[in-house]
């Protein structure tokens, strides 16, 4: 599958919900199919699916899709049995397996040799872990994973081509102050206030 | 040690910091701090594999109005310097660091870790406070949240026996 037609089934299905994606070509792929502030980029390299959870902890009610790739997955594997352990209903992680570091130059992945990531999540102990293998059964298992329940897991097998897509148009400091503002608004609540000046103060 | 007054006083302190989201990993001088965030109703705990995660955790609460806390020995700083450079520091994100600081003087264990502890943070940037007195846990835990909040850069606690309770009198 190339990665951009998982990204429009994935977009078609999305809603509101929140999306952390990692480095590389997953981020501007997945921003030119679903634009928005409910998007967050994440910088360092394996905390997609940790970020992911602290949001979907955070926002129990929440949809939240965690956008990871094998490369990144595979230097935090230990996030799998953190999410298993806490299991949050509203957390789907979604892993683009390409079998390289294709932002590092193409460079073969353990996936390639073997390693199965799905079986890994399985059995870490998400019980929702699959693999799609076409854009059809991941607008199943995807909407089925939006639906809630268990955390889910789904695997996706990509080529390693890119699309042509416009650069991200933000940097982190912006991405971050956008995506608060985006949940206060559609949550109705206030993060980021600043205490009034000591002059307001009454004693 | 379960009647050591300091884990409770450390407890208090991150309540009323408004702290509701706390990742731990253990270490045996941290036990009685950690069994009671685990016990607290306010407090969502997440146990962790592996620190650094913590680090993309309590970032995913912080983005959704959570007050966060990450507690860890100091080996567990050290795991943890990538996330904090490339997401905290990247992002200017707030973030409450409680460290077991292991190797610290009256501690025999882990001693070259005691020493690397404040080079490394002073050279992160990260301002950090010495806590050994459990009467000023509850003081100090709220000062350096507001501090954290304010500097929207991590603020580090190291947490020492002396707080954390002596498993062996006279230690």
């Amino acid at each position: 599958m190339k990665r951009i037609e998982c990204f429009k089934v994935m977009a078609d299905l999305a809603g509101d919900a929140l999306v952390v994606t990692g480095a590389g070509g997953n981020t501007v792929e997945w921003y030119a199919c679903r634009p928005g502030d409910g998007n967050f980029r994440v910088r360092t390299m394996g905390l997609v699916s940790s970020i992911a959870l602290g949001i979907a902890l955070g926002l129990p009610h929440r949809q939240v899709v965690a956008i990871d790739g094998d490369g990144s997955l595979l230097m935090n594997l230990c996030s799998l049995p953190t999410i298993a352990r806490k299991n949050p209903p509203n957390l789907t992680h979604v892993v683009l397996d390409n079998e390289v570091y294709e932002a590092s130059g193409e460079i073969d992945t353990a996936t390639g040799g073997g390693t199965d990531l799905v079986g890994m999540a399985r059995a870490a102990g998400i019980r929702r872990a699959s693999w799609a293998g076409s854009p059809d059964e991941l607008r199943t298992v995807f909407s089925q994973a939006l639906e809630g329940g268990d955390a889910a897991f789904i695997g996706l097998k990509v080529e390693t081509s890119r699309s042509e897509v416009p650069p991200y148009p933000m940097d982190e400091v912006e991405n971050k102050y956008r995506f608060i503002r985006h949940v206060e608004k559609t949550e109705s609540m206030n993060i980021l206030s600043m205490p009034m000046p000591v002059s307001f103060l009454k004693d | 040690m379960a009647d050591h007054p300091g884990p409770a006083m450390i407890v208090e302190g991150l309540k009323e910091a408004g702290v509701d989201l706390v990742a731990t990993l253990p270490d045996i001088n941290l036990h009685a701090l950690l069994e009671r965030v685990a016990a607290d109703p306010d407090i969502i705990h997440v146990p962790l594999c592996r620190e650094e995660e913590g680090i993309g955790i309590c970032t995913g609460g912080y983005l959704v109005g959570k007050t966060c806390a990450l507690i860890m020995q100091n080996g567990g700083l050290f795991n943890s310097v990538n996330g904090i450079v490339s997401t905290l520091l990247q992002y200017n994100l707030p973030l409450l660091l409680l460290v077991y600081f292991a190797g610290d003087v009256g501690d025999r264990s882990f001693s070259t870790n005691g020493a690397m502890t404040q080079p490394v943070l002073n050279a992160l940037g990260i301002r950090h406070f010495v806590l050994r007195d459990p009467d000023e846990a509850r003081t100090l835990i709220k000062r350096t949240q507001v501090l954290t909040q304010d500097y929207k850069r991590p603020v580090a606690v190291l947490l020492t026996k002396d707080v954390l309770g002596r498993r062996r009198p006279g230690e």
